[in-house]
């Protein structure tokens, strides 16, 4: 740095400003222009696509022409149509089928991984998260091949067993659990591996301690293994709350939205504008969902905190 | 005398129920562990099957009938090499930019002191807030204005410094002694040579489960190319195999059957090889990796 300074002394004047300036902000220039990159990059496409949308979210505009100020109907029109009301609805349908069976899933799975007398646990763990990094469109294809509704495989075995048929991906009821089913084959060994971390921290005093008292597996684990996993539960909740909310490839790859829209997350729809070239309704819509999102990342960690005392 | 006779059977029975628990648990696991690898099997040996075989006796395991007939098909009609190559300018170069500026960011962070640097910080922390999802229309149009709808640079620039990267850094940049740092000082390291000679060596085992970590998130990613490529050879890897299932899978309605469902799973296997070897080969990195993300709430 001192080289780097001999070279651009500045004439006199400015250079007792610059000196000033430079122990002013705590002796070197160099950490802003650690970081500038960083913000230039979020500047660039965070904070100037995200003002844009909000300046778009008040305009008429279908990509030709010069957008026209309408005022707040976009948000009018969205909080009065049956089709966003319908992807926030889905979306917290498919929450209810994926957070909850997710979380407990993950918690048996991962204190059954940590039993000291288990042998093979790294192939367990290996073989838990290999689904998770499979890219998501093969995933989506081994589905499609699965749950066909005249020859997956799925309906081939359930058939020989003379059991009732279902159109997996055709029939709106049936849609949404084959994709919840999808998101949580691939997404359990990351939860899995998240709760494993949080056992492996709890002291096995504690442990040794209660059962010295008599106290059996079960009440070890919700006296013990369930208040200490308290923390991690909340945090996976929240980031898997958040990610339901904008679950977008899941639907892409896997039903495209339907059958009749039963698919069509609230992430989702935002396709819709971009198809019909309806800009300003789609910035309405994607500034709401961002709202939905800070709320929610900043309400549910403090209702989950609520349920602590 | 009588206390030892009650004793022995007790024992012999709490072992007993030990290792009935001890199977159950093995058991369960297993089934669990098949239920998770059981379709990626399926899929590996399936796409060596004709195509109709697959829909009429999907689970069947005749070995007689493999052939590589669905993989040089495949690849005499799509051009995988292109997706191939477009994913690995993607992966390298925002690979490059979050090993080289994330570290960066998180040293200034870390080891020094300057004003603003606690409002800065929380600055980076809250961009993690927002959704990805809500700047896809706005990115299209401005990507749109720059002239930059099917080019790397629209791949590889947005979302390039993550935040999450930069935390995580300096999480583990704290942990360097400022001792080292003062050493270097006094051989007269600029603030930039310490990081390039001093901290970046240091921090290789967490550089390379970011590396992991970036490599699979960028080679899966999937969201943001398919909204700005529409140009057949700027598709990446995952845009390809998703253009290739969706058009195999639109045609066969009503027309040829299934018997393209060989090529589609051919596809798919080609695009998750390189990730599976690479997840295998550098497993525990990528475990270390999961878990730091996992740390940021």
């Amino acid at each position: 740095m001192k080289a780097l300074d001999a070279q651009r002394i500045p004439p006199a004047a400015t250079a007792a400003a610059f000196f000033r300036a430079r122990r002013w902000v705590g002796g070197s220039f160099a950490p802003y222009t650690f970081i500038l990159p960083f913000f230039v990059v979020f500047a660039a496409f965070g904070l100037y696509p995200l003002l844009y949308t909000f300046r778009l979210s008040l305009t008429y505009w279908h990509g030709s022409g010069s957008p026209r100020f309408i005022g707040l109907s976009n948000y009018s029109f969205l909080l009065t149509d049956s089709l966003f009301w319908q992807s926030i609805g889905n979306s917290a349908f498919l929450w209810l089928l994926i957070v909850p069976v997710q979380t407990v899933f993950s918690v048996l799975i991962a204190v059954i991984l940590s039993a000291k007398t288990l042998r093979l646990r790294w192939l367990f763990r290996t073989a838990f998260l290999t689904p998770y990094v499979v890219p998501l469109v093969a995933v989506a294809q081994i589905w499609l091949i699965f749950f066909d509704g005249t020859d997956g495989a799925v309906n081939t075995i359930l058939h020989m067993a003379h059991l009732p048929t279902a159109g997996w991906l055709t029939d709106p009821t049936w849609a949404k659990p084959t994709m919840a089913l999808m998101v949580l084959w691939k997404n359990c060994g990351f939860s899995i591996l998240i709760m494993l971390a949080a056992l492996q921290s709890i002291p096995e005093a504690l442990y040794e301690a209660a059962a010295l008292d008599g106290a059996g597996a079960v009440r070890l684990f919700w006296r013990i293994t369930v208040p200490m996993l308290r923390r991690t539960i909340s945090f996976f909740v929240i980031i898997a709350t958040l990610g339901v909310l904008q679950m977008f490839a899941e639907p892409y790859v896997l039903t495209q939205g339907g059958p009749y829209n039963s698919t069509t997350t609230a992430g989702y729809h935002l396709l819709d504008y971009i198809n019909n070239a309806d800009f300003g309704t789609g910035a309405a819509n994607s500034f709401l969902l961002m709202l939905l999102v800070i709320a929610i990342a900043l309400l549910l960690p403090w209702l989950l905190r609520m349920g602590e005392e | 005398m009588v206390a030892n006779v009650s004793r022995v059977p007790t024992k012999r029975r709490t072992a007993a129920r030990l290792a009935i628990g001890d199977l159950a648990r093995h058991l369960a696991l297993l089934l669990v562990a098949l239920a998770f690898l059981y379709p990626l099997f399926w899929v590996t040996i399936s796409s060596f099957k004709p195509g109709d075989d697959i829909a009429t006796s999907p689970l069947s395991l005749d070995l007689g009938n493999l052939s590589l007939d669905n993989y040089s098909s495949l690849l005499s009609a799509v051009p995988m090499g292109v997706g191939f190559k477009n994913t690995a300018i993607v992966v390298i170069g925002k690979g490059l930019l979050t090993m080289f500026f994330c570290p960066l960011a998180g040293f200034a962070f870390a080891k020094f002191h300057f004003r603003g640097r606690k409002v800065l910080f929380t600055l980076v922390l809250g961009t993690m807030m927002l959704p990805p999802i809500v700047f896809m229309i706005p990115l299209l149009l401005e990507m749109g204005t720059l002239g930059w709808v099917n080019s790397y640079q629209a791949l590889i620039l947005p979302g390039s410094i993550g935040a999450f990267g930069i935390f995580w850094m300096r999480q583990q940049i704290s942990e360097v002694p400022d001792d080292l740092l003062d050493a270097g000082r006094m051989d007269g390291c600029s603030p930039f040579g310490l990081f390039w000679r001093i901290v970046l060596p240091v921090l290789r085992p967490a550089l390379a489960a970011l590396a992991i970590l970036t490599f699979i998130d960028v080679y899966n990613d999937f969201v943001w190319p398919v909204v700005i490529i529409n140009s057949n050879d700027m598709q990446t890897l995952q845009v390809m195999l998703s253009a290739v299932t969706t058009q195999i899978n639109n045609a066969q309605i009503g027309t040829t059957g299934q018997s393209a469902w060989g090529e589609i799973l051919a596809a798919c296997a080609l695009a998750t090889l390189p990730l599976l070897v690479l997840f295998v080969i550098l497993q525990r990195h990528f475990i270390q990796g999961v878990l730091a993300g996992s740390v940021k709430g």
